[in-house]
């Protein structure tokens, strides 16, 4: 059963949610109907023996990971150990990712895989960096096996996570929260199943596979297919997390309004951009600057900027439109620092209204050609 | 703790004496970027500061003021 994909999922969804809402609406505490729901759909989700196999293998591995790491990391602070966590623990995305050019390694499929091994990930450097010191067991598993966003994110923090799994609310505040959530899941199921359908339909199917023309009325149904497809399955997403009272980041914010495309990743993705930002890009650019790697100030930036974008485009997948798509990247956030440091007028012209109306459009076709190299259309 | 994070961002983004008061909002007014705020948490490990970024929103650091708040 394909999350949010198929009537059947809805009306399950429908019924498994009627004792996390009953309970959040009367005060209770929601965390043991959460851990039973995510435990029965997730079942559902993975619905064949051999699905099932490879996500209990898949969540062992990962749990072994983290609690030998959390045993080991008060008494060997090594940072190499570290690296080596983070290695085991990415081998199975990367086994997935390989499986593409490796025909052996086809056995494996793991729907979500992406997800949640960014999420072990996230856990062991917040271990690592002593924020995270004990671990429940059910709370983690829940947490990176969370069924609303197994398969299309958003990309959570364990901490914001726990806290909210164990919150108990007030009948009021969680009446709140049910708004919302209903809110998101209707807007979402909207954007999806509507809009993106229709654009899929009536635009992008009816194109010829080639051509000048078609490439380009392709590029801009893709854009909007794109925004609407993803943002859609994260609103319904979050909506359902807010429903077990999990408030779970939005991960899109009028991406297309976006001034520059520093502007943009602050938008769009918001939950994979921030991840990044926070465990690849500072962390990189932090030890470049402490432990002086380069002589020029902001050349760790610029580095910083294309090795992040290299591994959001790998994230997707191994192929060249992924991995061109993640240069690509790359280097409009290398264009764009260059634009904003050394052009001192850029930053006041940013500022000035009318500067929308040229910059948006700017922002709005680089990013669409950006996905015009992530669709593999030009390759 | 303010004026100690004031006279690095002067120092890291070249503004004028004056120009960076404690309630500026770094992120809006265009001050400081995800490379200024690196640079800002390394300096700050001089001081055997260590900021959890990684769990606060932009909201919550805007300011001098509140990254001093939240530094104690």
């Amino acid at each position: 059963m394909n999350p949010f994909g198929s009537l059947d999922y809805f009306l399950v969804l429908l019924i498994a949610m009627i004792a996390p809402v009953v309970r959040g609406l009367r005060g209770k505490n929601l965390r043991g109907s959460t851990l039973i729901v995510t435990a029965v759909m997730l079942v559902l989700i993975f619905d064949s023996p051999a699905r099932l196999l490879t996500l209990a293998l898949f969540w062992g591995w990962q749990a072994a990971i983290i609690f030998c790491y959390l045993r080991l990391r008060a008494r060997a602070p090594q940072r190499w150990l570290l690296w080596l966590a983070l290695a085991l623990s990415l081998a199975p995305l990367l086994a997935v990712k390989l499986s593409l050019w490796v025909a052996p390694l086809r056995v494996i499929s793991l729907l979500g895989v992406s997800y949640m091994s960014f999420r072990a990930v996230q856990v062991l450097i917040e271990i690592y960096d002593g924020y995270i010191t004990e671990l429940n067991f059910l709370d983690v598993s829940c947490f990176i096996l969370f069924f609303p966003s197994v398969s299309s994110g958003p990309l959570d923090r364990y901490r914001r996570f726990a806290a909210d799994l164990r919150r108990v609310r007030t009948g009021e505040e969680y009446r709140v929260l049910l708004q919302n959530g209903l809110w998101r899941l209707m807007t979402g199921a909207f954007y999806n199943f509507v809009v993106g359908n229709l654009i899929w339909q009536f635009w992008l199917s009816p194109l010829p596979e080639s051509g000048f023309w078609a490439t380009l009325s392709y590029m801009y149904g893709y854009t909007f297919f794109m925004f609407f497809n993803f943002a859609g399955y994260s609103r319904m997403a979050v909506g359902v997390a807010y429903l077990m009272g999990i408030e779970q980041p939005d991960n899109f914010n009028c991406p297309f309004l976006s001034l520059d495309m520093k502007d943009f990743w602050s938008r769009w993705h918001i939950s994979l951009s921030t991840y990044l930002r926070d465990y690849v890009y500072t962390r990189f650019c932090m030890a470049a600057l402490r432990k002086k790697w380069f002589k020029g100030r902001r050349t760790s930036s610029y580095l910083g900027y294309v090795l992040t974008m290299l591994v959001m485009g790998a994230w997707h997948g191994l192929t060249p439109g992924y991995l061109l798509y993640g240069a690509y990247h790359g280097v409009l956030m290398c264009l764009n620092d260059v634009l904003d440091t050394q052009c001192k007028g850029f930053k006041k012209f940013k500022k000035k209204p009318a500067a929308a109306w040229l910059l948006i459009p700017v922002t709005f076709h680089l990013f669409s050609f950006g996905l015009l190299l992530f669709s593999g259309r030009l390759i | 703790m303010t004026d100690t994070i004031i006279e690095i961002l002067n120092d890291i983004t070249g503004a004028d004496d004056g120009e960076i008061t404690p309630e500026t909002e770094l992120f809006e007014e265009g001050i400081l970027d995800s490379f200024g705020l690196v640079e800002l948490l390394v300096r700050l490990e001089q001081f055997q500061v260590k900021l959890d970024v990684a769990n606060l929103t932009r909201e919550e650091i805007s300011t001098p003021a509140k990254l001093a708040a939240l530094l104690g």
